[in-house]
């Protein structure tokens, strides 16, 4: 008797099993990865084309000359009114803004929270952290490849220069997006992929787990038989029938076992014998 | 050989395997009064076909016999 473990159905059915879990593992990671990527890049697009065009309506002449303490100023306030109109157009900005490079640091010039949120930025604030897309963003549109941690929050920012009226780069227009919806959208696309990879996973079990149980039941059926006759007993009844290779196996082992049966039979019948012929009575003369 | 005893044994191989001669010639010595199975002839073949059926429902499945039979028993169209 076959122990358990080193029976073919389980070894069949855990086989597949594994098999099945690497190349669907596999897939999923390969596919939300480039899901994420696709996705984080098509964000990048959506802020580069976002910064792009609010650049163009900044008015770089003005921008420039604004300097620490200007914030009260009407054109400011004009400028900042026409970031606010620009974020306001797009329910996935988060924050938007102006900066320039003074020296080795970057500054903040008009934030478009400016008199509506505490912690907006005023003309002049250093801004602290070190990225290289905001730096590559005074040369040519721009947008990061990761998402950036700052005392803001966690965005995505894309990022496009500003220039004057006389085509000199004077400052960069940055446009955050909130992180939590680009990772709402991964997450909602990664547990879709999840369910769906789930589900197939699911029927693939199943249908792989009824073949491998009918084809080890058949199996089994002609392993008893062979038992059976091997220990003599050749009164027993091939039950197995199928189309397949297996099916052939059965039929072959079907007649194997009827000429086992046939040779073992005893030639006991005596062959019918001629009957004898009565001799014709001779006639009497009458 | 006759033709019949040939064709005979040729379907009855697919049934009863390599020992399906040695059947088919008890068939024709113990039930039909001696008669060598190498000497089956045409006006032997429907109670040949009988005696194939009864013997080899003892031996295959019942269903595979009467096919087994009735496949023998076409021998007489022939």
């Amino acid at each position: 008797m076959t122990k358990i473990i080193d029976s073919l159905e389980t070894k069949l059915v855990v086989s597949f099993l594994m098999l099945i879990l690497i190349i669907s593992g596999g897939t999923f990671v390969f596919t939300y990865s480039q899901t994420k990527s696709a996705l984080k890049e098509q964000m990048r697009e959506e802020l580069m084309s976002i910064a792009g065009v609010a650049a163009t309506q900044i008015d770089g002449d003005v921008l420039s000359k604004l300097i620490p303490g200007d914030e009260s100023s009407a054109k400011f306030i004009q400028i900042r009114d026409q970031l606010v109109k620009i974020k306001d157009s797009n329910s996935h900005i988060m924050y938007l803004y102006t900066m320039r490079k003074d020296g080795s640091r970057v500054e903040f010039i008009v934030d478009a929270d400016y008199g509506i949120k505490e912690d907006a930025a005023l003309i002049g604030d250093v801004y602290e952290e070190d990225a290289i897309e905001l730096i590559n963003g005074f040369s040519k549109i721009s947008a990061d490849t990761e998402f950036t941690t700052d005392e803001w929050g966690t965005v995505l920012s894309g990022y496009a220069p500003i220039k004057d009226s006389g085509g000199k780069t004077v400052a960069i227009i940055g446009v955050d997006m909130d992180s939590n919806k680009v990772i709402e959208r991964q997450n909602f696309i990664g547990n879709t992929i999840y369910y769906i990879m789930g589900i197939g996973i699911l029927i693939a079990a199943i249908i792989i787990g009824y073949f491998s149980v009918t084809i080890i039941k058949d199996i089994k059926k002609l392993n008893k038989v062979a038992n059976e006759i091997s220990t003599g007993n050749t009164n027993v009844q091939m039950d197995v029938k199928r189309d397949d290779e297996i099916g052939e196996l059965a039929e072959s082992f079907g007649r194997m076992a009827a000429s086992l049966k046939i040779m073992m039979m005893p030639s006991s019948e005596k062959p019918v014998e001629k009957p004898k012929e009565k001799p014709i009575a001779k006639q009497k003369k009458e | 050989m006759s033709d019949y005893s040939s064709k005979a044994l040729t379907i009855a191989i697919n049934y009863l395997g390599p020992a399906a001669g040695t059947f088919l010639e008890r068939q024709t010595m113990y039930h039909m009064k001696g008669l060598v199975f190498t000497s089956l002839e045409k006006k032997h073949i429907p109670e040949f076909a009988k005696w194939v059926r009864i013997s080899a429902g003892l031996i295959i499945d019942p269903a595979k016999a009467k096919e087994l039979s009735e496949k023998i028993a076409a021998l007489d169209y022939f």
